[in-house]
């Protein structure tokens, strides 16, 4: 026989149960962690991480939370999925079934449930959120036997990863995990699950009453096996009791709802310009810096316009990104999201769509692409697709450095109804109109071709707890990585690439000749590739404010949104003859039309410019992820064409309107 | 009576509700079972969700479309 020499075990429980924050505790991963349920959509493979060596490689499976074993929407499905084995590829050596110990009854009767289709030999227990060990060795070892499988009580919080590992190394790994018996499903959960003949492990029931006895069969059956054992300390609930009391009151709640979003938007736009403004004097004296060492030519301008002026202009919205990010974290943390569901619903009902989808709305905002993935969530398909199909509507972070660089600098920092800044209002009406406009289409959709009733609106409310500033701190800190990674790869790519086109082929000497310096780069800019690119498309965005500089940058930007603020640092770069570097929002103030000599950044170019970026589809990433999502390019290229014209039409009315 | 009827703060006991098969499926695998009590912990506005509180451990929020599908009778013994 073969040496074994690898084991997986499955994470299976009920959502919010600590599942991934079990599996990053082990494996050193990065798995989405959130205080709502339906976090984790897709499945996640680990190893374990271990320095005691000999032992076999343990390979650790995240996977989405399940209420029970018949699926209701697409999420679920991947989890029965890889408990079933339904695709037949390598199985699980155990299935650890991860309990809650803030809702023992509920989460045991789905530990029951799985006991038995699997057998009791193929399953191990964690009861996580034992933060205080409220479960002694006397009660551990009593629920061994009545469960008749290896029970361990922890906090995934505070538990040492060696304790939990030797837990696993203890169990028996060396058999295959196979169903002993067939799960029982209804018709209807079949759409949830990959299509194929699974009937050597699953039942199709028509009467869907048999399957809920069962459920509550498992519940009733949950509450004898804990019977006398002690229930964790109610503060929790307590507290939770008397938050919801204020959160969910019918006056306070939507006036606190509008009230913590407000905050984080005007945080993010105002605290963070400091930050910003620091981190532009950096990136700008570096220039200069390393500008005064290098000999005039390419190389330089190459360096300094190119590399500084491109990948610098974005950089600095670092701070703003972080911020974002930090904040996002505290409020998934603390348990309010769901709430804001609840808050959400009414006006949701009336766009056909019902609280739930505010979930992946509210992921939107980091980035489209985990929105569109929390999607799955959503049972009713329809449903589902009104909501994906109008995701990328929502302002994602990347927005940030436009919306922030142009906001900054056009509009004027007055104060307008005593209380409010002129700008972080513009702010907020931008994320407001890409969520509102989200919720028309949507409608739109509902009442058209995804016609339909709304599902059923029945969420579960986490407890509240107190959020981390480290959690928050280190998700920030990493979504600040990928930022800069991002930075220093594709947009140092792309803006090497504006470089050489906008640097060659080099204008005729002859018509340089006896011009001032600055129309000497104006002309060389124009004579090259990139300007002879941007000639063809300018007659296009005339129309809406652009010149063929602005169109340029528009363009690249359908590969990402922040390549806008790239492109557009390298081309002003280029065409600033000045000795100092000057921050790219100066730049834009001092750019004008070659034929009238008027400024080019108008209010009303700027804000056309914005609208543009409210409404378009302008990221590679988001139509990948469409693609799969919808298992074709289909949906993708509907979204791209509905949000292109949306951006185009809107840019040409707020054009319009201002000039 | 529903769980639709019921005040802000009172505590009912939860009749057979298992004629509507798709709300009943998702409330009993939240783990409400007829006969367990809950209490009525907060109302929406303009006719929003209706806020519930089972036991110690589960708190979750449903539409007034369903509450009123699920049937209700006055708590007999106290929580
Ligand atoms: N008090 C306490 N909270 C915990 C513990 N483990 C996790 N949590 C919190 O529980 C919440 C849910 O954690 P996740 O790891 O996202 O839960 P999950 O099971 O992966 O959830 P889904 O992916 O939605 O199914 C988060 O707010 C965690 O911080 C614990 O041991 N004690
Ligand atoms: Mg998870």
């Amino acid at each position: 026989m073969l040496q074994q020499t690898a084991a997986t075990l499955l994470l299976i429980g009920f959502p919010n149960a600590g599942k991934s924050t079990f599996f990053n505790l082990l494996t050193g991963g990065n798995r989405k962690v959130s205080n709502y349920s339906g976090v984790t959509v897709d499945m996640g493979r680990a190893d374990i991480k271990s320095d005691s060596d000999g032992g076999i490689k343990l390979k650790l499976v995240d996977l989405p939370g399940i209420y029970n074993l018949v699926p209701a929407s697409l999420d679920e499905g991947v989890t029965v999925k890889a408990l079933l084995n339904l695709e037949g590829k390598d199985g699980a050596q155990k299935v650890l079934m991860l309990l809650d110990w803030q809702r023992i009854e509920a989460s045991m009767s789905l530990a029951l449930a799985v006991k038995d289709i699997v057998g009791s030999d193929n399953i191990a227990i964690v009861i996580n959120k034992d933060d205080s060990a409220e479960i002694d060795p006397a009660r551990r070892s009593e629920l061994e036997k009545k469960l008749g499988c290896r029970v361990l009580p922890l906090s995934a919080l505070n538990a040492s990863p060696k304790t939990v590992e030797a837990f696993i190394r203890g169990l028996d790994l060396s058999s295959q995990v196979e169903p002993v018996k067939k799960l029982q499903i209804t018709k209807e959960a079949l759409e949830f699950l990959p299509a194929g003949d699974h009937s050597a492990r699953l039942a199709v029931i028509d009467d869907t009453k048999s399957i809920t006895d069962l459920i509550n069969w498992y519940h009733q059956k949950a509450r004898d096996v804990l019977g006398s054992l002690s229930r964790p300390n109610d503060e929790k609930s307590r507290l939770t009791q008397k938050i919801d009391r204020i959160v969910l009151n019918p006056w306070l709640g939507g006036i606190i709802f509008a009230a913590i979003f407000y905050f984080i938007f005007d945080a993010i736009y105002s605290w963070a310009g400091p930050a910003m403004d620091l981190a532009e004097g950096v990136v700008v004296g570096m220039g200069d810096f390393v500008g005064n060492y290098l000999p005039e030519g390419h190389f330089k301008s190459l360096i300094v316009d190119g590399i500084f002026g491109g990948v610098g202009g974005v950089v600095v919205f670092l701070p703003q990104i972080m911020a974002l990010f930090f904040l996002l974290s505290l409020l998934e943390q603390s348990g309010y999201v769901a709430r804001a569901a609840v808050v959400t619903d009414r006006i949701m009902g009336v766009f056909g769509l019902n609280g739930k989808a505010f979930l992946p709305y509210m992921s939107g905002f980091a980035c489209a692409i985990p929105g569109i993935m929390a999607t799955r969530t959503i049972p009713n398909p329809r449903e589902r697709y009104a909501t994906l199909m109008t995701l990328p509507l929502i302002t994602c972070s990347a927005r940030l450095p436009v919306y922030i660089l142009l906001i900054g600098t056009f509009v004027p920092a007055t104060t307008v109804l005593g209380i409010f800044n002129a700008q972080t209002l513009s702010f907020f009406f931008l994320y407001f109109l890409g969520s509102i406009a989200a919720l028309v289409i949507a409608k739109i959709l509902r009442l058209s071709y995804f016609k339909g009733e709304t599902g059923n609106f029945i969420i579960d409310l986490p407890l509240y707890q107190r959020p981390s500033v480290k959690t928050a701190f280190i998700q920030s800190w990493k979504k600040g990585k990928t930022f800069l990674t991002k930075a220093g790869t594709i947009i140092l790519g792309l803006s090497i690439l504006i470089w050489l086109l906008s640097t060659f082929p080099s204008a005729n000497p002859e018509l340089l000749e006896g011009k001032t310096p600055e129309q000497q780069a104006g002309i060389s800019l124009e004579q090259s590739m990139l300007g002879t690119m941007g000639r063809t498309i300018e007659p296009v965005i005339k129309p809406i404010g652009m010149d063929w500089k602005i169109g340029v940058g528009m363009l690249v930007a359908f590969g990402a949104r922040e390549l806008f603020v790239s492109a557009m640092g390298t081309i002003y770069s280029l065409g600033d003859v000045d000795e100092e570097s000057t921050p790219l929002r100066d730049k834009l103030m001092a750019e004008t039309w070659s034929d009238t000599g008027a400024p080019v950044f108008t209010l009303a170019t700027a804000w056309a410019i914005l609208i543009f970026f409210v409404f378009s589809l302008q990221c590679t990433s988001t139509l990948a992820i469409l693609r799969r999502e919808t298992g074709g390019w289909k949906i993708p290229m509907i979204m791209f064409t509905y949000m292109g014209l949306l951006a185009y039409g809107g840019a040409y009315i707020a054009y319009n309107l201002l000039s | 009576m529903t769980l639709n009827d019921i005040k802000v703060g009172d505590t009912v006991c939860l009749d057979d509700f298992s004629h509507n098969q798709s709300v009943y499926f998702k409330l009993i695998s939240l783990g409400l079972l007829p006969g367990d009590q809950v209490i009525v912990m907060g109302r929406a506005p303009f006719g929003g969700p209706i806020s519930i509180k089972h036991g110690s451990e589960t708190f979750f929020a449903l539409r007034r479309s369903e509450a009123l599908k699920v049937q209700v009778k006055t708590s007999t013994k106290a929580l």
